[in-house]
């Protein structure tokens, strides 16, 4: 067995595990169901036992196999991006982050000042990626923001007359 | 049926009909032609929209946008060597190599045509065969129901790219999803954590979002600029319009038979479940090189290959709405979807559906057939224009993603929490796609789960514990051997040529 994994294998690792967990906790509802066949039924528990039991057997043969993959010897450095320092990571805990807070914002503010943000902070986001230039970035996020704003607000309250919750404040 | 089917193609006619046929078209040509878009997402979008459409419309729309998705993929193949969806890769070995020669307007134009014979030769069929085979499939009993689903189940997790260990994890995830809520046969909260929101289950909606587009949108934001697709397109010089209009020399040379052929192999693989635009694009290619009087071209700059494999993943649209129309069997991402448009207005996909509701799908069935003109008239009319839609700024492109996915899961759900739900099930989906696993058995799994336990459950209460009973009827034994015949063909057979 390797004693060194590279970063991809570690990876692999992190989310077998993860996963791994998941199923734990998923098991526990398991546990607290009547059995199987209690009732001479196969019953609510039948098929979340099943794949409990599937996943833990599929995830600890990845497991396995990762462990037992040798660790590669020079892995070819990932392009980064010119203007935001580790892009592999930031911008997708960015991106999460901004749509998390789009779900709390338009709980408590509303669609129209959540959306304006979400959308800016987006697309300005993207933008200085690219170009680096801050002022521009910022700009392209606004007006981006104020159109996608209202496009949605055309097509969703005016378009389709669905419900959204406006203005909050 | 005949005068139903010119009652589909009449109510086409209706204006608004004719719009939504027209802009679903265009939606599916912008999806498709944008690399890191594809018209599943498109239609993922869509969804929530089809809440206030009639059923027809949401149809006519969907059959639109999966149409001109299909041909539209391979634009930026046959352009920048970038296949625009997975369907197109195989296109873009030859469709490149002519756009080096300078015959990239030829290629495109050819592509089209090539797409429109796929797509009227697989809605010809489909009209050909709906009704027959779901009067077949009124035959199924609940065991055979059941092996039909793993059929489906099955097959799509073994033609995922990569390890099947991985996929089948995949699809067992979204079999886990399915479970949360109320349990499907007694009233009873399972996985709900003592949360009335977890009671009311993981909506499919929500799911499709985070699984496609909220997961688009992350994996873009950690991509740089100078590496994503849409970058590479920026720089491409617009060919003049004329430019497309493929040739009649080079429409002999590649014979409206070899297209034909091709056809009939799409619609027969769309057919099967898991078969996908993919894989009959790949098929037919391998086809037309095995009989081409030239097939040295092949790979070269070859007129012949490139329209087998357009010919063929056109055709599988109407092959694939076949097994979800007859039986209820979605064969790929983007019937898996139309499974659920048809869901969400109260339609259950089966053999009944036909026999009931024959007049809500049939002006999909026209719309289809329309499409697959539009697709010939649309290179002509926009050929130019594709290469420039490629060209939108990212930043706008992924803001107006993020914001219609969130707010659609809101507006179909009027519910916060499936917005979370949504939300979650996207970061999973991007640490799924990260780690190699495949995302689109973890849909299947979602989609088809319930009906999965539902047929698995009532077979074993029927026969009272004894699982002899998928094999005592013949056609859950039929189907049964099928499934094992596919995992031999698909897996276990390349495995071993491999390995030899």
């Amino acid at each position: 067995m390797s004693t060194s994994a590279s970063p991809r294998s570690t990876r692999q690792i992190l989310f077998a595990l993860l996963l791994l967990a998941g199923n734990t906790v998923y098991a526990s509802q398991v546990l607290q169901m009547s059995r199987p066949f209690a009732t001479g039924e196969p019953g609510p528990s039948f098929l979340p036992a099943l794949l409990c039991v599937f996943v833990y057997v599929a995830v600890l043969c990845i497991l396995g196999t990762e462990l037992r993959k040798p660790a590669a010897a020079a892995l070819a450095a990932a392009e980064g991006s010119e203007h935001v320092p580790q892009v592999g990571w930031l911008g997708p805990v960015l991106a999460i982050a901004l749509t998390a807070s789009f779900v709390i914002g338009f709980l408590y503010v509303g669609y129209l000042p959540a959306a304006f943000a979400y959308t800016a902070l987006i697309a300005g986001y993207f933008n200085y990626e690219e170009s680096g230039h801050f002022r521009r970035a910022a700009l392209i996020g606004v007006v981006t923001g104020l159109c996608v704003t209202l496009f949605g607000w055309l097509f969703f309250v005016q378009l389709f007359d669905l419900y959204l919750p406006l203005w909050e404040i | 049926m005949t005068a139903q089917i010119v009652d589909g193609f009449l109510m086409l006619l209706h204006p608004v009909t004719f719009l939504y046929l027209i802009g679903g078209f265009l939606l599916g040509l912008l999806f498709g032609a944008i690399p890191g878009l594809t018209a599943t997402l498109a239609i993922a979008l869509l969804l929530p929209f089809t809440f206030s459409m009639e059923v027809s419309d949401a149809l006519v729309m969907v059959a639109g946008i999966y149409m001109a998705g299909l041909y539209a993929g391979s634009i930026t193949g046959i352009t920048l060597n970038i296949p625009g969806a997975p369907s197109g890769a195989i296109t873009t070995v030859d469709g490149h190599a002519l756009m080096k020669r300078g015959e990239g307007a030829q290629a495109l134009g050819m592509s089209a045509f090539a797409s429109a014979i796929g797509g009227l030769t697989g809605v010809i069929i489909l009209i050909a065969l709906a009704k027959p085979v779901s009067s077949v499939a009124l035959l199924f009993q609940t065991p055979d129901k059941f092996s039909l689903v793993l059929l489906a189940i099955v097959t799509v997790t073994i033609v995922s790219q990569g390890s099947l260990l991985k996929s089948t994890t995949a699809m067992a995830i979204g079999l886990m999803i399915a479970t949360v809520g109320i349990d499907p046969m007694l009233p009873e909260g399972r996985f709900d954590f003592g949360s009335y929101n977890l009671i009311e289950g993981v909506n499919l909606l929500p799911a499709v979002i985070g699984l496609f587009a909220v997961c688009e949108l992350i994996a873009q934001a950690g991509m740089p600029a100078r590496l994503s697709q849409a970058q590479a397109v920026a720089d491409l010089p617009a060919p003049r319009r004329r430019d497309f209009l493929p040739s009649r020399a080079r429409i002999r040379e590649v014979g409206l038979f070899a297209m034909l052929r091709s056809s009939v192999l799409g619609v027969l693989i769309g057919m099967l479940p898991g078969g996908g635009a993919s894989m009959a694009s790949f098929i037919a290619y391998a086809e037309a090189k095995r009989s081409a009087k030239k097939p040295e071209e092949f790979g070269k700059g070859s007129y012949e290959g490139l329209s087998a494999s357009e010919a063929a993943n056109n055709g599988v649209c109407g092959g694939a709405i076949i097994p979800l129309l007859t039986m209820g069997i979605p064969g790929d991402a983007v019937t898996a979807i139309i499974f659920g448009v048809l869901l969400l207005h109260g339609l259950v996909p089966g053999p009944t559906l036909l026999s009931d509701n024959f007049m809500v799908v049939s002006p999909m069935f026209a719309a289809l057939f329309v499409a697959s003109i539009l697709i010939f008239v649309s290179v002509l009319l926009f050929g130019p224009v594709y290469l420039r839609l490629s060209r939108i700024n990212r930043g706008v492109l992924y803001a107006f993603i993020g914001m219609i996915s969130m707010v659609g899961v809101y507006a179909s759900t009027f519910s916060i929490f499936q917005m979370w739900v949504a939300l979650a099930i996207g970061v999973l989906a991007m640490l799924l796609r990260v780690c190699g696993y495949p995302v689109v058995p973890a849909l299947m799994g979602v989609i088809l789960g319930p009906y999965f336990e539902e047929f698995l459950r009532r077979s074993l209460i029927v026969s009272k514990g004894d699982p002899s009973i998928f094999v005592t009827s013949p056609i859950s034994l039929a189907l049964l051997l099928l499934t094992l015949g596919f995992i031999w063909m698909l897996r276990i057979g390349p495995a071993r040529k491999a390995g030899a």
